[in-house]
C-alpha cells in the first residue's frame, strides 16, 4: 500500500518533470482562435519575450498598493495573432468570461501582465496573464464597467 | 429713516445674500459628495467574490473525488488557492475582517498549500480538509451576503441623508433668495415713488414759476396798455379843448388840423387794441393760419398802401419797394402776413428819421420767399437783437415812442405758425434789416 503510494507518487514526480522540462519553453500561455491567422493561434512564453515589453504601474481594484506589472501590450498580441474584429471574449482559467472592446487596447495601453512587482504571475495567483489597465493615467478607467475587464488567469481569447 | 434703520437694512440684506450663497455652496458640496459616493468599486462584489471561492473549492472536491487526471487536478487546485489568495490581499481581507469572518479562514490556504499535490501529497488528506473547506465557506457565504448588503443599505442611506441635505440646502437658499427679492423689489418701489414724488414737485414748482411769470406779464401788459392808453386820449382831450375853448371863433384849418390829430390817436388806440386782441387770442390758440399760395410782391405792395392811409405822419412813401420780375409765390396766410408786414414797416419807419428811405426787397432761396426791410435808423446793438423778441421789451431810448412791446413778439410767433421765421440784423452801412422768411409753395 505505502508502496504502491510511494511508487505512484515518485512516476508522479517523474512525469510532471518530464512534462515540465520542455513545458517551460513550449507550453502554451494563451490562446488565441476566431478571426485570427488561421482560425487559431497559440502563443508560447517564447512568442510574448519576441515581443515589446512594456512597464506600468497603477493601482487596482483588488489590491493595496501600486503594483509594478511587467508585459506585453495587449494591441501588440492581436497584431501578432492577425486579428480583426471589433470584440475579444476572453476567457479565464475559472471560466470567468468577458466581452472586451478591442477599441480598448487602442485608446489605451492595456497591458496583457506576466509579471507583478518582479514576480512571474503564476495560476496560483493571477497568472498566467493578467489584463491590466492603466487605471490611474485615465479617471475613466476607475469603473466598475472596466474593472470587469481586468481578466486575470487569462488562458484565452476569441475574436469576433 | 434713520441711519441706525439704514445700517439695520443694510445687514438683513447682507446676511440674506450670505445664506443664500452659504446654502447653495452648501449643496453643491453635498451633491459633489452625492456623486463621489454614487461609484460602484469591484470590492462590493464580495458575493461574487466569495461564492467564487466556494465553487472552486466545490470544483475541486468534485475533481478529486471523480479521480480526474493530474493536470485537471492540478489546474483546480490551483484556481482555488488563486481564490483564497485573493480573499486574503487587502480590500478583501479588510471586508472579511469587518464581517468577523477573516478568523475563521485563515490557515485554510497554508493548509491547502501543505497538501500541494504537485508536492506529491495525499490525495485522501486533500479531499478531506477540501470537503472541510466547503463545507467552512458554505457556513460563512450568509455572513458574506448579509454583510455586503447591510453596507449597501446602509451606503443607500448615506446617499438619501446627503440628497435631503442637499435638497433643504436648496429650498433654504430659494427661501432667502425670494426675501432677498422681496427686499429689492420694496426697495425698488419706494425709489420709484420718491422719483415719482420728485418729479411732480418739479412740475408744480414749473407751474408756479409760469403762473408767475403770466401774472407778471399780464401786469406789466396792463401798464403800458394804460400808459398808450393814456398817450392817444391825452391827444384827443387837448384837441376838443382846444376846439371848445372859449373866445374867438374857430377856424376851419383848426377844425380840420385837430380832426386830423385826433383821428390819428383814434387810428394808433384801435391799432393797439387789435394787437392785444390778436395776443390774446394767440395765448388761447384760437388762431389758425389758413394756408395758401401768395405773391409777397403784391402783399407787400398792398401792405404799403393801407400805412400810406393810417401812418401818415410817419411819412409812408419813404418806403422804397424793389422792383423784381419774377414772381415770389410764399405759402402763407394773407391776413397774418399782412399783419407780420405791416409790423416790420411800422418799426422801420418809427426808429428812422424822417428823411430816410426805408428798403423793402423780396426775395427767395431754394427753400424760402424773403421779404428784406432796412431802415437807416440807430441800429441795434447785439445784446438789444437778442432780446428784440421778448415780450414787452422796447428799445432803450425808445420808452416814449408809441409802442406795445409786443409787435415783434407778435410777428415772429404769427411766423412760425406759417412754418417761417422773423429775424434781425444789423445793415451794412448803419440801420438795422429785418427778414420775413416764408416757405416757398412748391408747386407741384
Amino acid at each position: 500500500m505505502i508502496l504502491r503510494h510511494r511508487i505512484a507518487r515518485i512516476a508522479l514526480i517523474a512525469a510532471l518533470l518530464l512534462s515540465s522540462m520542455p513545458a517551460v519553453a513550449e507550453s502554451v500561455l494563451l490562446t488565441l482562435t476566431g478571426a485570427v491567422t488561421d482560425g487559431r493561434v497559440d502563443l508560447t512564453r517564447a512568442d510574448f519575450d519576441a515581443m515589446d515589453w512594456h512597464e506600468l504601474a497603477t493601482s487596482t481594484s483588488v489590491t493595496d498598493h501600486q503594483p509594478e506589472f511587467r508585459g506585453v501590450l495587449m494591441r501588440d498580441i492581436l497584431a501578432r495573432a492577425g486579428a480583426e474584429g471589433s470584440h475579444v471574449r476572453a476567457t479565464a482559467l475559472n471560466d470567468y468570461v468577458v466581452d472586451i472592446p478591442i477599441e480598448d487596447f487602442h485608446r489605451f495601453d492595456v497591458l496583457a501582465a506576466l509579471y507583478m512587482d518582479g514576480v512571474p504571475l503564476t495560476p496560483r495567483d493571477k497568472g498566467p496573464v493578467w489584463i491590466v489597465y492603466p487605471r490611474d493615467d485615465h479617471s475613466v478607467l476607475a469603473d466598475i464597467r472596466y474593472d470587469m475587464r481586468w481578466v486575470w488567469q487569462l488562458v484565452a481569447l476569441h475574436v469576433q | 429713516m434713520t441711519t441706525r434703520q439704514e445700517w439695520i437694512r443694510y445687514l438683513g440684506l447682507g446676511g440674506l445674500v450670505l445664506i443664500c450663497l452659504g446654502l447653495l455652496g452648501l449643496a453643491a458640496w453635498q451633491l459633489v459628495q452625492l456623486e463621489r459616493q454614487m461609484r460602484i468599486d469591484a470590492t462590493e462584489n464580495m458575493i461574487w467574490v466569495f461564492g467564487q471561492a466556494q465553487i472552486e473549492a466545490m470544483n475541486l472536491a468534485l475533481a478529486l473525488s471523480d479521480e480526474m487526471p493530474p493536470q485537471q487536478i492540478q489546474t483546480r487546485f490551483d484556481v482555488l488557492l488563486s481564490r483564497l489568495t485573493l480573499l486574503e490581499e487587502g480590500p478583501q481581507r479588510r471586508f472579511l475582517e469587518n464581517a468577523g469572518i477573516s478568523e475563521t479562514l485563515a490557515g485554510w490556504r497554508s493548509g491547502l498549500l501543505a497538501l500541494d499535490p504537485m508536492q506529491g501529497a495525499d490525495p485522501a488528506a486533500l479531499r478531506a480538509h477540501v470537503t472541510a473547506l466547503v463545507a467552512a465557506l458554505r457556513g460563512k457565504a450568509s455572513l458574506v451576503m448579509s454583510y455586503e448588503w447591510q453596507i449597501q443599505a446602509e451606503r443607500l442611506d448615506r446617499l438619501g441623508r446627503l440628497h435631503r441635505l442637499a435638497l433643504v440646502s436648496v429650498l433654504g437658499a430659494a427661501l432667502a433668495g425670494l426675501g432677498l427679492a422681496a427686499i429689492l423689489i420694496d426697495r425698488e418701489r419706494r425709489l420709484m415713488r420718491g422719483r415719482l414724488d420728485r418729479l411732480r414737485a418739479e412740475k408744480l414748482a414749473g407751474d408756479l414759476e409760469r403762473e408767475r411769470e403770466t401774472s407778471e406779464n399780464n401786469r406789466r401788459f396792463a401798464d403800458l396798455i394804460a400808459h398808450q392808453l393814456r398817450t392817444p386820449l391825452a391827444v384827443i382831450d387837448s384837441a376838443m379843448h382846444r376846439l371848445t375853448r372859449r373866445g374867438g371863433p374857430v377856424s376851419p384849418e383848426l377844425v380840420s388840423e385837430k380832426v386830423a390829430v385826433s383821428r390819428e390817436a383814434v387810428a394808433r388806440l384801435v391799432k393797439l387794441t387789435d394787437t392785444a386782441l390778436m395776443m390774446s387770442r394767440l395765448e388761447r390758440d384760437a388762431v389758425l393760419p389758413h394756408l395758401s399760395a401768395h405773391d409777397l410782391r403784391d402783399l407787400v405792395t398792398s401792405v404799403i398802401d393801407d400805412l400810406v392811409v393810417t401812418a401818415q405822419d410817419r411819412d409812408p412813401s419813404r418806403i422804397r419797394q424793389q422792383a423784381q420780375a419774377a414772381p415770389m409765390v410764399a405759402l402763407c396766410d394773407p391776413a397774418l402776413t399782412g399783419e407780420i408786414l405791416s409790423n416790420l414797416f411800422c418799426n422801420a419807419l418809427l426808429y428812422s428819421p424822417l428823411d430816410c428811405r426805408v428798403d423793402v426787397e423780396v426775395s427767395q432761396s431754394p427753400t424760402h420767399i424773403v421779404c428784406r426791410v432796412e431802415d437807416r435808423g440807430r441800429g441795434m446793438s447785439a445784446e438789444e437783437i437778442a432780446r428784440a423778441f421778448d415780450r414787452f421789451y422796447r428799445g432803450s431810448g425808445h420808452e416814449t415812442l408809441p409802442g406795445s412791446g409786443l409787435g415783434l413778439t407778435l410777428a415772429r410767433h404769427l411766423a412760425r405758425m406759417q412754418g417761417g421765421e422773423v429775424s434781425l440784423m444789423p445793415r451794412a452801412g448803419g440801420g438795422l434789416a429785418a427778414a420775413l422768411y416764408l416757405p416757398r409753395e412748391v408747386s407741384a
